[in-house]
C-alpha cells in the first residue's frame, strides 16, 4: 500500500507529490498523459485582473474574496487557501527550481510583453524574461520604462511569431508609470536543421543547446541591435542547457529577453522537465499514460484507485487520495449535450453555480468555468449540498477545484500550488496522526 | 478499444437486430460481414474507425510532437501529430505523408497524449496500408524471429562467428538491407526449450517457502533462442519463491509482423501462441520476462490490429511482466527481502514498449528493494532499435541517434552492468556502449544469492 495516492501531473500534482514525497510518504504519481505545465509560458500567475490590473495581489486578495463573494454563492479557491498558503506555494515552487528557472516575487506583480504585443501581469517569470519587465511597482523601475527602444526580432524559419505585430502593439501600450515605449522590428534566419525553413521552436531551441551553433544567431543579432536597444526574441533560446540563455546574452552583450510562444512552448517544458525529474529523482513513482478509471470505496473512506493498464485493471491502494487532474481542459469535467457537467474520474458532486452556464458574449466570464469540485481549508472534497466530506480520504488541487475563472483572473498557477501545498500539508498531517 | 466494441455492440443491440448480426457477433465480425473491402484486407479505412475515432480528441496541443524520439533527431520524420491526427482528415487509405514510414512505432506520443487520443495506434495501421502492395523482401525476413532461432540455435559458434565478419555483414547490408553495424543477437547452443530438458528438475525452494501453485512463464522467442540466461534466471528466480513453472509449447507473439505491417500473419500468430498459453491453464497467471511481446498481447494486438478473439484476450488479462508481478507481490507482503547487499549503480533504461503498458516503472522499485543498489533511470524515451526499426540500413543512423544520450549515460554511470526489459533493447545497448545489460530479473536473481551479479548475460 502506498501513502498517497496523486492523480494528475500539472503544476498541482507534481508539486503535491514532491512536498509529500520530501515528507518521507510514499508517493504514486498516476497521470493519463503529460501535464499542462509544459503547454504554458513558463511563469507563475497570482492573481492578474480583478477585473482591473493587480499591481499587489497578497495586498489585493481580501478585496478580491469580498467582490467574489458578492457575485457568487460558490467559494473562490483562494477563500480556502488565503494568502500564507499562496506565499508558502509559491516559494516552495521557487527553491524547488532555483534561480536559473523562476524569478519573481508573489508581493508584487510585473508585465510582460506578450506574442501579440500586450502587457501581461504576472508574479513569477524565468530569467530568461528579466529584461522585459516592465515595474507595476511605483518604488521601482522595471528594466523596461518610458522611452526604452526594444528591437522586437522574428526568425524566418519560425512562423509563430510576428514582430511587426507585436512592436506596433507594443509602442501603443500606456505603461503604468505614464509614457511609452519605443518598438521596432526586425528579422534574422536561423534554420534548425539542415536547411530546415519551417522550424518548430522547440526545435530551435534544441538547436540552440548547442554552444556551437550559437554563434551565427550571435553574429546577426549584434549587427542589427542599435545602441542602447533591448532586444525581444521569441521563447526559443534554449531547452536542456540551463546556461544557454546566459551565455547568448553575454555574447550578444545588450539586454536580451524571451518572449512566449503558442506550444510547443518551450518555457512551459523547462519548468516541466524539471519538477517531473526532481519528482522521479525523490522517488515519487510515477505512471505515465495511465488512466485512472474509479476507485474501491467502503464507510466514507476511498481505498483504491483504479488504474487502467493496459491488459488489466491494477487496484492501487493508498491511505490517500489527491485529485490534480484538472478541469475541462483535460477532461476530468465535462459538459454533456444537455448542459449537465460530470467529473469524470471519481463521479464527484460538483459546485455548480446557479443559472444560465453559457452565454453568448463572447469577452465576458462564462459561469460554466467555475463548476468545479468544492473542498473545505484542508482542500477535503466536500459535497457542496451538505458541506460533509465526500470521502475523508480525497483531497483536491489545481484546476478541478470549483468557482476561480482563471485564465480571466490570471490565477492559474496561484490556484495550483497554493491548493498543492495546502493538501499535501493537511494530508501530511492526518497520516502522521492515524495508523500506518 | 474493448470499450468501443462493447459500447457499439450495445448500441446495436439497442437498435435492434440487424441483418448479419447474430446473437453473440462482435461489432468487428459485423464490420468484416457487411464490408467485403474489410474481410479481404483488414487495414481498410472502416477497420480504422475504431481508432480514428479517438481523433476528435486531439487539441493539437502538440505535446506528443516534443516527445518524439524520431522526431527529435531528424527532419526525414514531420512528427506523430502531422502524419496521424493532421493528415489521417485526409486519408482515405493510402496516407498523404509517406515520412510515416519512419516512425518507429515506439508508441511514445500515445502515452504522453493527455487527452487519450490513439496516435501511435492510428499511425501504424496507415503505415500498414502504406507498405501493403510493395512490402520489402527484408521486412518480411527480419520478422520470422522463430525461424531465425531454430535456425541459428543448433549453428551457434559458426552464426555467430559468421555475424562478427565484416564482408559477410556489407553482403547482408547489401542484399537484404539490413545495416552492417546493427546489433545482432549471440546464437546459443541451447535453447530454453533444450535447457529445461536437461535440467534435472526444478531449482529448490527457499527455505521453509510453502507451496504457491503453478504459473504459466511465456519466453518469446528471444527469450527461447538468444536471451536464454533471462529464461532460466526468471524460472528460478519464480521456483525459489514457491511457484511451479509450467512451460507449454509455445511460438511466436507476432510482434515483429506487427510492427512491420505484416497484420495477417502477426493475427494469425498472436491468437495460436494464445491458445497454446491456455492450454497450460485458464486461469492462471503468465508470466514474461519479454516485456515488448507481454505488450503486445496486453494491447497492442487488439489496439492496432483488431484481433478480437477470447484466447488473446484472456491470456491478456493474466499477463504480467516480470518486474510488475514481483512488485505486485511485493505490495501484498508476500515477497521476500532477505536480499543479499549489492553495492552498485544500475542505469536502467525502460523500453519505450514496456512504458507504453501503463504501469510505471516496477523494475526501478523492484531492484531498490536489494540494498545497496541505486538505480540511475535513464529519462530517455527510446533506445533507437524499436524492435526492428534500428536493423534497417536506410534507418541505422536515426536509431543511434535516437539512443545517443541513452549510451552517454549508460557508459557515464555504470558499475559493470546496465539494466533494460526487453531483448532487442539489451542487444542495442550492449552494441553501443560495451556494457553488459541484462534484465531486471538477473539482478533479483544474483540478490537471492541464486547466481553471482556478474554471472553471464546470455
Amino acid at each position: 500500500m502506498r501513502d498517497v495516492m496523486v492523480i494528475g501531473a500539472g503544476l498541482s500534482g507534481l508539486l503535491a507529490a514532491i512536498r509529500l514525497r520530501q515528507a518521507g510518504l510514499s508517493v504514486a504519481l498516476v497521470h493519463k498523459g503529460r501535464g499542462g505545465l509544459q503547454l504554458g509560458q513558463g511563469t507563475v500567475d497570482v492573481l492578474g485582473y480583478r477585473p482591473q490590473r493587480v499591481a499587489r495581489p497578497l495586498d489585493e486578495l481580501d478585496e478580491f474574496l469580498a467582490d467574489q463573494h458578492r457575485a457568487s454563492d460558490i467559494a473562490h479557491p483562494y477563500a480556502h487557501t488565503g494568502a500564507d498558503a499562496i506565499r508558502e506555494g509559491v516559494g516552495y515552487l521557487a527553491e524547488l527550481l532555483g534561480e536559473d528557472y523562476l524569478v519573481g516575487d508573489a508581493e508584487v506583480n510585473v508585465a510582460l510583453p506578450t506574442a501579440v504585443g500586450a502587457l501581461r501581469p504576472t508574479a513569477y517569470y524565468p530569467p530568461s524574461m528579466a529584461d522585459g519587465v516592465v515595474s507595476l511597482d511605483p518604488a521601482k523601475p522595471g528594466a523596461l520604462r518610458a522611452g526604452s527602444a526594444v528591437v522586437v526580432v522574428g526568425i524566418r524559419e519560425f512562423k509563430d511569431f510576428t514582430p511587426e505585430l507585436i512592436a506596433g502593439n507594443l509602442a501603443l501600450n500606456d505603461l503604468p508609470g505614464g509614457g511609452r515605449l519605443e518598438a521596432r522590428a526586425d528579422w534574422v534566419s536561423f534554420p534548425a536543421r539542415d536547411g530546415e525553413v519551417d522550424s518548430t521552436g522547440l526545435n530551435i531551441a534544441r538547436a540552440l543547446d548547442d554552444p556551437a551553433r550559437r554563434g551565427a544567431l550571435v553574429d546577426q543579432l549584434k549587427a542589427l541591435g542599435r545602441p542602447g536597444e533591448t532586444i525581444a526574441l521569441p521563447a526559443v533560446l534554449g531547452h536542456e542547457d540551463p546556461t544557454a540563455f546566459a551565455d547568448l546574452r553575454s555574447q550578444v552583450g545588450s539586454p536580451l529577453f524571451e518572449i512566449p510562444v503558442p506550444p510547443p512552448g518551450v518555457p512551459g517544458m523547462r519548468l516541466n522537465d524539471r519538477l517531473t525529474r526532481i519528482a522521479k529523482e525523490a522517488r515519487v513513482e510515477v505512471f505515465l499514460g495511465s488512466n485512472v478509471l474509479g476507485a474501491d470505496s467502503a464507510g466514507g473512506v476511498l481505498q483504491a484507485g483504479v488504474v487502467g493498464t493496459t491488459g488489466h485493471d491494477t487496484h492501487l491502494k493508498a491511505r490517500a487520495f489527491l485529485l490534480a487532474a484538472g478541469g475541462f481542459e483535460s477532461g476530468t469535467l465535462e459538459l454533456d449535450s444537455y448542459q449537465k457537467v460530470s467529473e469524470t474520474i471519481l463521479g464527484l458532486p460538483l459546485a455548480i453555480p446557479a443559472g444560465e452556464l453559457i452565454h453568448d458574449t463572447w469577452a465576458g466570464q462564462q459561469p460554466l468555468f467555475s463548476v468545479g469540485v468544492a473542498t473545505n481549508d484542508d482542500m477535503v472534497v466536500v459535497d457542496p449540498a451538505t458541506g460533509e466530506p465526500v470521502y475523508s480520504n480525497l483531497y483536491a488541487a489545481g484546476g478541478v477545484l470549483a468557482g476561480a475563472q482563471r485564465w480571466d483572473e490570471k490565477s492559474g498557477e496561484g490556484i495550483a500550488v497554493a491548493s498543492a501545498v495546502r493538501a499535501a500539508d493537511a494530508i501530511i498531517s492526518n497520516l502522521a496522526g492515524g495508523q500506518r | 478499444m474493448s470499450d468501443l466494441l462493447d459500447t457499439n455492440e450495445t448500441a446495436v443491440e439497442e437498435l435492434g437486430p440487424r441483418p448479419g448480426l447474430a446473437p453473440g457477433q462482435t461489432v468487428w465480425e459485423l464490420l468484416a460481414a457487411v464490408s467485403p473491402r474489410i474481410k479481404d484486407n483488414p487495414n481498410t479505412y472502416e477497420a480504422q474507425q475504431l481508432n480514428r475515432v479517438s481523433l476528435d480528441q486531439c487539441v493539437k496541443c502538440t505535446i506528443c510532437e516534443t516527445m518524439c524520439p524520431v522526431a527529435k533527431v531528424t527532419p526525414l520524420f514531420s512528427g506523430p501529430k502531422f502524419v496521424g491526427p493532421q493528415a489521417e482528415r485526409f486519408r482515405n487509405g493510402e496516407s498523404v505523408d509517406h515520412t510515416l514510414d519512419y516512425c518507429s512505432s515506439c508508441g511514445i506520443c500515445t502515452l504522453n497524449c493527455p487527452q487519450d487520443v490513439k496516435i501511435a495506434e492510428i499511425n501504424s495501421m496507415a503505415r500498414a496500408v502504406m507498405k501493403k502492395d510493395h512490402m520489402p523482401l527484408r521486412d518480411r525476413l527480419i520478422t520470422q524471429t522463430e525461424l531465425e532461432g531454430r535456425l541459428l540455435t543448433p549453428f551457434a559458434p559458426v552464426a555467430n562467428w559468421a555475424l562478427k565478419q565484416k564482408p559477410i555483414r556489407v553482403a547482408v547490408e547489401k542484399v537484404v538491407g539490413v545495416h552492417r553495424d546493427a546489433p545482432m543477437p549471440v546464437a546459443q547452443s541451447q535453447s530454453i526449450k533444450g535447457w529445461l530438458k536437461h535440467r534435472k528438475g526444478p531449482a529448490p525452494r527457499r527455505p521453509g517457502q510453502p507451496d504457491r501453485g503453478p504459473v504459466v512463464f511465456f519466453t518469446g522467442c528471444a527469450g527461447t533462442y538468444f536471451e536464454v540466461e533471462t529464461s532460466k534466471k526468471t524460472i528460478e528466480v519464480l521456483e525459489h519463491l514457491g511457484f511451479e513453472v509450467l512451460v507449454p509449447k509455445q511460438g511466436c507473439c507476432g510482434l515483429a509482423e506487427q510492427s512491420n505491417g505484416l497484420f495477417d500473419s502477426a493475427r494469425k500468430r498472436v491468437v495460436k501462441l494464445c491458445e497454446q498459453l491456455n492450454a497450460a491453464g485458464k486461469e492462471l497467471t503468465v508470466i514474461s520476462s519479454s516485456g515488448s511481446c507481454a505488450g503486445m498481447i496486453k494491447h497492442e494486438a487488439h489496439e492496432i490490429m483488431g484481433v478480437d478473439d477470447p484466447a488473446v484476450r484472456s491470456v491478456g488479462t493474466r499477463m504480467r511482466e516480470t518486474s510488475e508481478f514481483l512488485l505486485d507481490l511485493f505490495d501484498e507482503d508476500e515477497l521476500p527481502t532477505d536480499f543479499k547487499t549489492l553495492e552498485m549503480k544500475i542505469p536502467y533504461h525502460a523500453p519505450c514498449q514496456v512504458k507504453s503498458q501503463g504501469m510505471g516503472m516496477p523494475a526501478i522499485r523492484l531492484m531498490e528493494l536489494v540494498p545497496g543498489i541505486r538505480v540511475i533511470e535513464s529519462e530517455e524515451n527510446c533506445c533507437g532499435i524499436a524492435g526492428t526499426y534500428g536493423l534497417k540500413k536506410e534507418k541505422y543512423d536515426v536509431a543511434q541517434a535516437v539512443g545517443r544520450n541513452l549510451f552517454e549515460k549508460v557508459k557515464e554511470h555504470n558499475e559493470g552492468l546496465a539494466v533494460c526489459d526487453t531483448e532487442t533493447c539489451r542487444w542495442q545497448i550492449r552494441n553501443s556502449t560495451g556494457v553488459s545489460t541484462v534484465h531486471p530479473v538477473h539482478v533479483i536473481h544474483a540478490a537471492y544469492g541464486l547466481s553471482d551479479v556478474f554471472s553471464p548475460e546470455v
